[in-house]
């Protein structure tokens, strides 16, 4: 036995043993988040009060960039910026992705949730996509939509276009969103598939059990039972895409570069053409403040929704 | 409860069994026609792919969609080989993939080790500082990182624009999540008795944690290996306009841009962007499901 202040000494350099070795070990990883992630939540905020093309020290202007954005003070008389208003009713509408993705996305886990032969197979199938980069799927979905590519080719086939002037749904304005939509749908599904499974699979299936035999029907288990235990997944998947939703960039950067007519030109689009094409990073980042706001209020949204993801 | 309602129940029971079974067969019909309805509809346009860019004479745009290629061959690869420097691409892909991976597997192993194993002030701190990086607004991230990736003096060499397009996504949030879960599950009991034979650390981390967490480390791999694979618009962004150094990704976008109306060329290069990826998932799928529901659940 050791005596008591001996071992409190001893403790202490312990300690700090440790705590010199815990941080050592997590130096590499806390260094590439500082650079990457922390540093440009900090400066990104710091840039949006500048004028800043990279070349030159950033200039700090106060709120003018989002007096241009909003149209008040000194930009009063030119009215808001109609390109970011434009391009943030789009991504707002992209929204609508979100609760058709869960939609669909729960009833395919369903679906695949059983002990049927080949399902395996099915969930492969489902998860293809997923993996596929977005390079290829614009491309490949640019081809689908082509004026005599496959979907016109249904879509003709079922009377909904006239067969003998197609026009490719990329290429009209009324269309384009809704298009580059279904492939973000088409290329998630999978994905969420895959989250929903496994809440359904950490639900207790006594539970559901113990309903059929108090005589519950199959829409009364499913409602009373499996859809609030999911309740924590919802949350979890419906903020993700929400996110990503309003974040999108990456199809349509590929598939129709906000074209045609500015029909599907987004938010960050607007924020990736000023940053980069005009290169007045000072006024990109301001409308990226914004774009986040508007993506924290939709968080708080489906936290509201989902009861902030507690299974009752 | 008497026996004779005990009885009843029963009987009641069982006819609802035999009602269900019949009702049961119905259901699976149903079932397997959905599942192959959006089975065919999510593979369809791979198909397609595929058969175009075997395809070397007649139209790819026609009504009814052609199935099988007309008059096979794999002109349309030796093409793709020919109008971009595609090999050295895929050697990119291949350079960017292995030291990506490797190199975020390292820092996600090493890092989670403290959090879950270690007592030191600011553990707490660090993890939820790392947690809140998923909802903190990162809209200007694209912007930032590429001013700071500059101020590095990261884009002046070759081989910096390797470093450049790697590095941000060395730190990866749901790869300590992961680890940390996996370590979380290694009893304490081990650690001890190493530390009292005088291991160190280090010797732990490499001859205990590793070798038991090795599942949870394909699994992130998988993962990273899809993402690094995939990815395009950074390395657009880090590289600009020299084809020579573009990903398989982006050199595939490039592809389209400069030939668009030579599809089955691009199809070709849309099929070789895409088989190591279907492959690698193929093979290690049970890894892969494991990882992102893991990632979601830490």
């Amino acid at each position: 036995m050791v005596s008591a202040p001996d071992l409190h000494s001893g403790q202490r350099s312990r300690v700090w043993r440790d705590t010199l070795i815990a941080y050592a070990f997590m130096a590499p990883v806390l260094l590439v988040k500082l650079l990457y992630t922390f540093w440009p939540i900090v400066f990104g905020v710091f840039l949006a009060f500048t004028e800043y093309n990279v070349i030159s020290a950033p200039k700090w202007i106060g709120l003018r960039n989002f007096e241009e954005l909003f149209g008040i003070g000194s930009f009063a008389a030119r009215g808001p910026d109609r390109d970011f208003w434009f391009g943030m009713t789009n991504s707002l509408k992209y929204v609508l992705v979100v609760p058709i993705i869960q939609f669909l996305s729960i009833g395919l886990a369903m679906l695949v949730n059983r002990q049927l032969p080949g399902i395996a197979l099915f969930r492969t199938a489902f998860y293809v996509p997923v993996v596929t980069s977005f390079a290829v799927v614009g491309l490949i979905w640019g081809w689908m939509y082509n004026q005599y590519g496959p979907v016109n080719y249904i879509l003709t086939t079922l009377g909904l276009m006239n067969a003998s002037n197609p026009t490719g749904l990329l290429n009209n304005p009324a269309t384009a969103l809704p298009a580059v939509m279904f492939v973000t749908i088409w290329k998630g599904l999978g994905y969420y598939m895959v989250l929903y499974l496994a809440g359904l699979q950490s639900i207790d299936r006594t539970l559901e059990e113990a309903a059929v035999i108090d005589g519950a029907n199959r829409w009364e288990v499913f409602w009373f039972i499996t859809l609030p235990g999911l309740r924590p997944t919802i949350l979890v998947c419906s903020l993700l895409s929400t996110v990503s939703a309003i974040k999108v960039f990456e199809e349509i950067y590929v598939m129709t570069q906000g074209g045609p007519a500015g029909s599907t030109y987004t938010a960050l689009f607007f924020i990736y053409n000023k940053s980069f094409g005009d290169f007045r990073f000072g006024y990109g980042a301001a409308a990226g403040l914004v774009v986040a706001a508007v993506s924290l209020v939709l968080g708080i949204i489906n936290f509201r929704l989902t009861r902030g993801g507690r299974a009752s | 409860m008497t026996r004779d309602q005990t009885n009843s129940q029963l009987e009641q029971a069982w006819a609802l069994r035999q009602k269900r079974r019949s009702s049961q067969l119905i259901t699976n019909v149903i079932v397997y026609v959905v599942l192959f309805v959006i089975a065919f509809i999510s593979i369809y346009p791979f198909l397609w792919t595929v058969r175009s860019s075997f395809t070397t004479s007649g139209g790819l745009f026609e009504f009814p969609p052609g199935l099988w290629p007309t008059s096979p061959g794999i002109r349309n690869y030796v093409e793709v080989f020919q109008l971009v420097p595609i090999a050295r691409q895929i050697l990119n892909s291949v350079i960017i993939c292995f030291f990506g991976v490797g190199g975020s597997v390292l820092l996600a192993t090493l890092g989670a080790y403290p959090l879950a194993k270690m007592n030191f002030p600011g553990r707490d701190a660090i993890f939820y500082a790392i947690l809140a990086t998923l909802i903190l607004p990162n809209e200007a991230g694209l912007i930032v990182n590429f001013i700071t990736t500059k101020t590095l003096g990261l884009l002046q060499s070759d081989a910096g624009k390797y470093v450049a397009i790697i590095l941000p996504a060395l730190g990866n949030v749901a790869g300590l999540f992961l680890m940390r879960q996996a370590y979380l599950s290694i009893p304490l009991e081990l650690l001890e008795a190493a530390r009292m034979d005088g291991a160190s650390e280090l010797t732990i981390w490499r001859r205990i944690m590793l070798p038991l967490t090795l599942p949870t480390i394909a699994a992130f791999s998988i993962l990273q290996f899809v993402a690094f694979w995939n990815t395009f618009l950074w390395p657009i962004i880090v590289i600009g306009s020299d084809r020579q150094l573009y990903p398989l990704s982006a050199g595939l976008l490039d592809l389209s841009g400069s030939f668009a109306s030579n599809t089955r060329a691009v199809s070709a290069g849309a099929v070789i962007a895409t088989i190591p990826i279907i492959i690698v998932f193929l093979f290690f799928q049970r890894y892969f499901m494991r990882g992102l529901e893991g990632a979601v659940k830490g």
